[in-house]
């Protein structure tokens, strides 16, 4: 049955394009995306001449994780630049900054293309942080009582201060904390639709026939089912993660791998069930991908693939918890980017049972239709 | 000459086979709904950070600071809650900081001294623990702005070009609509050619006594009556649901019938250079993720890089968002005007068409 259906399988190379068109897909999009949601560009024009003028403006340019900052000479060119929507704002130290500061009503006008409030919330936010690094150039360097240095408040004319602890030793760049859960839907595109499909063509080319007139045992049928559709996905995923794991994208810390590996297998098994609960349930291959890969991405978004769970209202946070992706996507993300294994246990004991329920599932179902 | 016989035939055949096709309608009406879902997801995660509030001074000074803290620019969603908890919450990854107001808050700052707020933040993900960074700040500025502290020398004044705020879930699900119809209406377009091919029955065109491009012609009406369908239904969803009213209404039915009939042209351009139903599905999909994206659907594409900008052009989702959040929000996001993009909409669905007739012409004279 296994060989069966990895041989189909490999006469079906635009299946498997389909299951990795989407996953590809989706790699592109977070690559965009991590330029979409950085710095963003603004026009700066310094009319004032003095030092404070300066001292502001050097703030600005410093702030590059903010800004992507192009000084021109005159408010016109800015404005222009603003119209042109080559920048998104225009920030402007007047004329008479200095004077302003002396007196205590210095003002840094902003000139904003709110046309969105996601947009326009980061560059407020951005000009109010340089504005406080003015006035209060050592911001965030007191010590909180307790810590070392005990109660350390170093004074500041808004009369608070923040002191931060993090809570992890470093921070994982947007790229690679959205990017690495892509590969956990290219397991599950490549699960559902291979699984699907190897049904759905047994209905289309009439070949369940032979299949249900074969003295094969149901549960030989479901396991060589689900073996033929995970050595398929095998054959894509090992170059696919050898790659990452080569060019130091997968880097889980020491002792993290086995469980890493455990999550993709889980997932696997997961996915290629619940395909082949799909090939019985739907006859055509176009009706497959399609459905294959709105079941996939419903997977993927609600398991926290794409968005983090927590910023979600409570009744999706609610449903994510049926979601065995979200356990998928916990886990390899603890097992990659935490120094600790907290909570990967019940992840993936959460996701057997998910997988252990499909696979029973699938027994059931296509041993009913095989009898 | 227009053959008017012709074309109603092929209609009411593609009719007749996606009526026998139910759970690809559904599907596809499904899907439809599916980009709404999924931009509105994405689009929550990108404000309001769930962030633990801890107030130990329970001052109405402390009041005024917390207030503060929740109107800075949509950043912070503020849970109340014992440290104990917050701790455990912050630890199990359902907040991102935790901010906590120390007893003698209000004391300190009334004797003219600087308070220290300890906050932790979940510094997984950069982008998140920047967002918290940052917000701090505005809500130390507006706080030391409405009590009149001395010393501060710097403000910042705000001038917006728009004189209205479109909300961030808002601005994404009108883009989505674009992108609902390049999916929906693209994989139906495409199906209607991809079937021919699959079924055999191209070789029957060639035994009609008339031009392919009308047999086309009737099949894409048929496809883009049942797209519009569902774009209609998510359109109704944008605005009953997301109460995202147009604000030219006439403008936004024309915007989306127009980009219905450009997306199911394409779609069967693509049915036309594929010939299967598996790819052109799973192609339509996975491009439209990142043509979103590369088409100014969360901001206007020239802020991101010029390349992409550039690049935006050759996707004519570029011009349909353009002309869409034009009808919804009136926001202008592209630099090119209304007019212009509305012309290269139309372009690109002369140039669909033609060149989808060109090579089922090709084809059917080939079989």
């Amino acid at each position: 049955m296994a060989r069966l259906d990895l041989a189909v399988l490999r006469r079906s190379p635009w299946g498997i394009a389909a299951a990795i068109i989407p996953a590809a897909g989706m790699l592109v999009l977070v690559k965009l995306l991590t330029v979409a949601v950085t710095a963003q560009p603004v026009a700066l024009v310094v009319a004032d001449r003095g030092p404070q003028a300066r001292v502001m403006a050097k703030i600005l340019k410093a702030d590059t994780d903010s800004y992507l900052l192009k000084v021109v000479k005159t408010e016109e060119k800015a404005q222009h630049l603003l119209e042109q929507q080559k920048v998104a704002a225009t920030i402007v130290i007047p004329h008479g900054f200095g004077r302003g500061v002396a007196r205590g009503n210095a003002e840094v006008h902003f000139w904003l293309n709110n046309v969105n409030i996601d947009i326009a919330d980061d560059i407020r936010r951005s000009v109010d942080r340089s504005v406080v690094q003015f006035d209060a150039p050592q911001f965030g360097s007191s010590a909180a009582p307790g810590a070392a240095g005990a109660g350390l408040a170093v004074p500041n004319p808004y009369r608070v201060d923040i002191t931060e602890t993090d809570l992890r030793r470093t921070d994982v760049s947007f790229d690679l904390y959205q990017v690495l859960p892509v590969l956990l839907l290219l397991v599950i595109a490549l699960g559902i639709l291979c699984g699907a499909l190897l049904g759905s063509r047994d209905r289309e080319r009439r070949t369940h026939v032979f299949l249900e007139l074969s003295p094969l045992r149901r549960s030989s049928f479901v396991v060589g089912r689900l073996l033929g559709t995970l050595l398929t996905m095998l054959a894509v995923l090992v170059p696919v993660v050898a790659y990452l794991a080569w060019k130091g994208t997968i880097a889980p810390p020491h002792g993290h791998w086995p469980p890493f590996l455990a999550i993709l297998a889980s997932t696997a098994v997961l996915s290629a069930a619940v395909g082949a609960l799909l090939g019985i349930v739907l006859h055509k291959a176009s009706t497959v991908a399609l459905a294959a890969v709105t079941i996939a991405s419903y997977l993927f978004f609600l398991g926290g693939g794409f968005t983090t769970i927590a910023f979600l209202p409570e009744w999706l946070r609610t449903l994510s918890r049926a979601v065995p992706t979200r356990y998928a996507i916990d886990g390899m993300r603890q097992t990659l980017f935490y120094p600790d294994l907290k909570g990967v246990a019940v992840d993936l004991v959460v996701l057997c049972m998910f997988a252990g329920v499909a696979v029973l599932a699938g027994v059931f179902a296509l041993g009913r239709r095989t009898a | 000459m227009v053959d008017v016989r012709a074309v109603r035939s092929a209609a009411r055949l593609e009719f007749a086979q996606l009526s026998r096709s139910r759970p690809l309608v559904l599907l596809v009406v499904l899907e439809a709904i599916t980009f709404l879902v999924l931009v509105s997801l994405f689009g929550l995660t990108g404000a309001r950070a769930p962030t633990a509030l801890i107030d130990y001074d329970r001052t109405p000074l402390s009041r005024s600071f917390v207030e503060h803290l929740d109107a800075a620019h949509h950043s912070f969603r503020l849970l109340p809650m014992p440290i104990e908890r917050a701790n455990d919450e912050i630890s199990s990854g359902n907040i991102v900081a935790i901010i906590t107001i120390p007893k003698g808050f209000s004391e300190q700052i009334r004797s003219g001294g600087t308070t220290v707020l300890p906050v932790t933040v979940d510094n997984v993900d950069a982008d998140l623990t920047a967002d918290v960074r940052e917000a701090l700040p505005s809500a130390i500025t507006a706080f030391a702005t409405s009590n009149g502290f001395p010393g501060v020398r710097v403000s910042a004044v705000e001038h917006d070009v728009i004189d209205h705020e479109t909300g961030y879930v808002d601005y994404l699900v009108v883009s989505a609509l674009a992108l609902a119809a390049f999916v929906v209406a693209g994989i139906l377009g495409a199906v209607a050619i991809t079937r021919e091919y699959e079924g055999r029955t191209l070789t029957q065109w060639r035994l009609a006594p008339v031009h392919t491009g009308w047999l086309l012609v009737g099949k894409l009406i048929a496809a883009s009556a049942v797209a519009a369908v569902a774009i209609t239904l998510a359109g109704l969803i944008v605005v009953v649901g997301y109460h995202a009213r147009p604000a030219h209404v006439s403008g936004a039915i024309a915007a989306l019938a127009l980009c219905v009939v450009l997306f199911t042209s394409l779609g069967a351009l693509a049915g036309a250079l594929f010939r299967r139903t598996l790819p052109v599905a799973a192609l339509f999909f996975g491009l439209a993720l990142p043509f979103y994206v590369d088409s100014g659907a969360l901001e206007p594409l020239r802020f991101d890089f010029e390349r992409l900008w550039t690049a935006g052009h050759f996707s004519p989702l570029y011009s349909a968002i353009g002309v869409l959040q034009w009808s919804f929000h009136g926001l202008r996001v592209t630099p090119e005007s209304l007019a212009q993009n509305t012309l290269v909409l139309a372009l690109w669905t002369a140039f669909a068409v033609l060149v989808a007739a060109a090579v089922l012409s090709r084809r059917v004279v080939r079989a």
